[in-house]
């Protein structure tokens, strides 16, 4: 799937979409989700108090562990301990601070920039356990921007809001009106034509 | 025969800039508001119209730029219904601050409850504190039915005049209670750089400028005793205190009148009190009150018609 492949707004004055269009592609660069959304279809009617967003997503992301990046071993010359070699320093502030708070300060020794050195009593059994430690969970954090996108999308006043996030799919209604199911089918209406990806739909 | 004078704003380097404050002091003007900035200097200032050529060329010796400032000497509320990151930091800051490169005072106000179609409203205090200043600019968002509809209810009991930015391009007419419409200027979630909004905000600028001149005109008819900027250099030299207040222009001038950014328990008889060369005090020319912008001191000049006597 493409990036942004479709995107489609509606609203019942073209140049009312058109405007909305432009609001969203700035919510979607600010918060640097361009490469995560892949199909987009926005409806938005101002006279009904009602907008409703339907996304469905690129692609799901698997938690970072220190294994992904890094090469462990337990042999350290005259100590007892694991050493880590790092491939990348993308991930060394949040390895470091997990680090410290399992092995405290003193035990967490970096004696160059892409080697850290853990003292512990026993270093075989660390090992496994510093390999499996998350550092970074992308889908986590394409999540809570997803949620940060539609609060910025809809129109403010528009408070009662639904979210339904499964798989790589997101629907989200807002209105400032009772929720109404109808406006939660139509929201799942429209996640269904984009899911397809030779949608029907036309946008203007 | 009163002199006319003419709103200017210069901007040049902090060399030598004292020659301006010099002339403008001998030729009979008024400095409104200076902001230096690093080495460089803006001057809001009122010149006779007789001698602005005099000020062109020291300006120009001193390679300055003088360009008219039509909005100085105009307090001007802009008025976002929330201060949400739908409306701030753009657009509303954008307009803002294009409000003030033609002179205008402005204050930002963020509703309380402003938002949305069915809630909106505007409550005692706000619609107050709007009604301190000189022209209400409200910014609205993208969608017709919302502005021509039921944003109006923000301009319940707002007595001065009101202007609506919005993005779709409608007339005056179409937004009941408003005195001015000014379209392409919607929601923007980005500075407004580009060159149809940057000509949006020209339109903006030109037309509250008209408004301006339209409210200078019926003021005009029956004009206020001392002109604003007159009681502001009297302040400046009976009230020292208002030399070692921090915040941005300390006196802000209005049309008919002037924000003083002194506690009003601690001032407000001091600056009743002040003395014209006329034989008059002020209080008995203004009605001197306390502000609702925090607990400054809010002066409105009375009109010639109002004070019972010529000056």
């Amino acid at each position: 799937m493409d990036v942004l492949e479709e995107f489609i707004v509606e609203s019942a004055i073209d140049s009312e979409a058109r405007s909305y269009r432009m609001i969203l592609e700035d919510i979607i660069s600010d918060l640097n989700l361009v490469n995560g959304i892949g199909r987009l279809y926005v409806s938005i009617r101002p006279e009904d108090s009602v907008f409703q967003m339907a996304i469905v997503l690129r692609k799901s992301f698997s938690p970072v562990k220190v294994s992904d990046f890094s090469t462990l071993d337990t042999t350290i010359s005259d100590e007892k301990g694991v050493l880590i070699k790092l491939d990348t320093e993308k991930y060394l502030p949040e390895l470091l601070g997990n680090l410290w708070e399992k092995y405290q300060r003193p035990n967490v020794l970096q004696p160059e920039r892409r080697t850290l050195k853990i003292l512990c009593d026993d270093p075989e059994s660390e090992i496994d356990v510093i390999a499996d430690m998350v550092v970074d969970d992308p889908q986590k954090t394409l999540q809570s921007k997803l949620a940060e996108m539609a609060i910025r999308a809809a129109p403010e006043g528009f408070r009662v809001r639904y979210h339904h996030f499964q798989d790589n799919h997101f629907i989200f209604v807002a209105s400032e009106e009772v929720m109404q199911d109808k406006w939660i089918e139509q929201a799942h209406e429209m996640l269904a034509k984009i899911i397809g990806g030779d949608s029907n739909v036309q946008g203007p | 025969m009163s002199r006319v004078l003419e709103p200017y704003i210069y901007e040049g380097g902090i060399h030598k800039h004292g020659l301006i404050l010099e002339l403008l002091e001998d030729i009979g003007g008024y400095l409104v508001q200076k902001t230096p900035a690093a080495t460089e200097v803006t001057l809001i200032m009122f010149i006779p119209k007789e001698d602005v050529p005099l000020m062109e060329d020291l300006a120009g010796n001193l390679l300055g730029k003088l360009t008219k400032a039509p909005l100085t000497g105009v307090e001007i509320a802009v008025v976002s219904p929330t201060l949400a990151y739908h409306h701030l930091p753009h657009s509303a800051c954008d307009i803002a601050e294009h409000l003030r490169r033609d002179g205008a005072n402005t204050n930002m106000i963020g509703l309380a409850r402003g938002m949305g179609r069915r809630v909106a409203m505007l409550n005692d205090y706000e619609r107050k504190l709007i009604n301190e200043h000189d022209i209400a600019l409200y910014s609205f968002g993208i969608f017709r039915d919302c502005i021509m509809n039921k944003k109006t209810r923000l301009f319940e009991g707002i007595e001065i005049p009101v202007v609506v930015t919005g993005g779709p391009g409608l007339s005056t007419e179409d937004v009941p209670g408003a005195d001015l419409y000014i379209g392409n200027i919607g929601r923007i979630p980005h500075r407004m750089r580009k060159s149809e909004e940057l000509n949006a905000l020209d339109v903006m600028n030109k037309k509250v400028g008209e408004l301006v001149d339209r409210v200078r005109e019926d003021l005009s008819k029956d004009p206020p005793v001392f002109l604003a900027a007159r009681v502001m250099k009297e302040i400046q030299d009976q009230v020292p205190d208002i030399s070692n207040v921090l915040t941005p222009s300390p006196i802000t001038l209005q049309l008919n009148g002037l924000r003083v950014k002194l506690p009003y328990d601690q001032y407000h008889e001091k600056i009743e009190n002040i003395e014209f060369d006329e034989g008059f005090r002020l209080s008995e020319v203004a009605d001197i009150t306390p502000s609702m912008m925090k607990n400054y001191i809010l002066i409105k000049i009375k009109n010639k018609s109002d004070t019972g006597f010529p000056i």
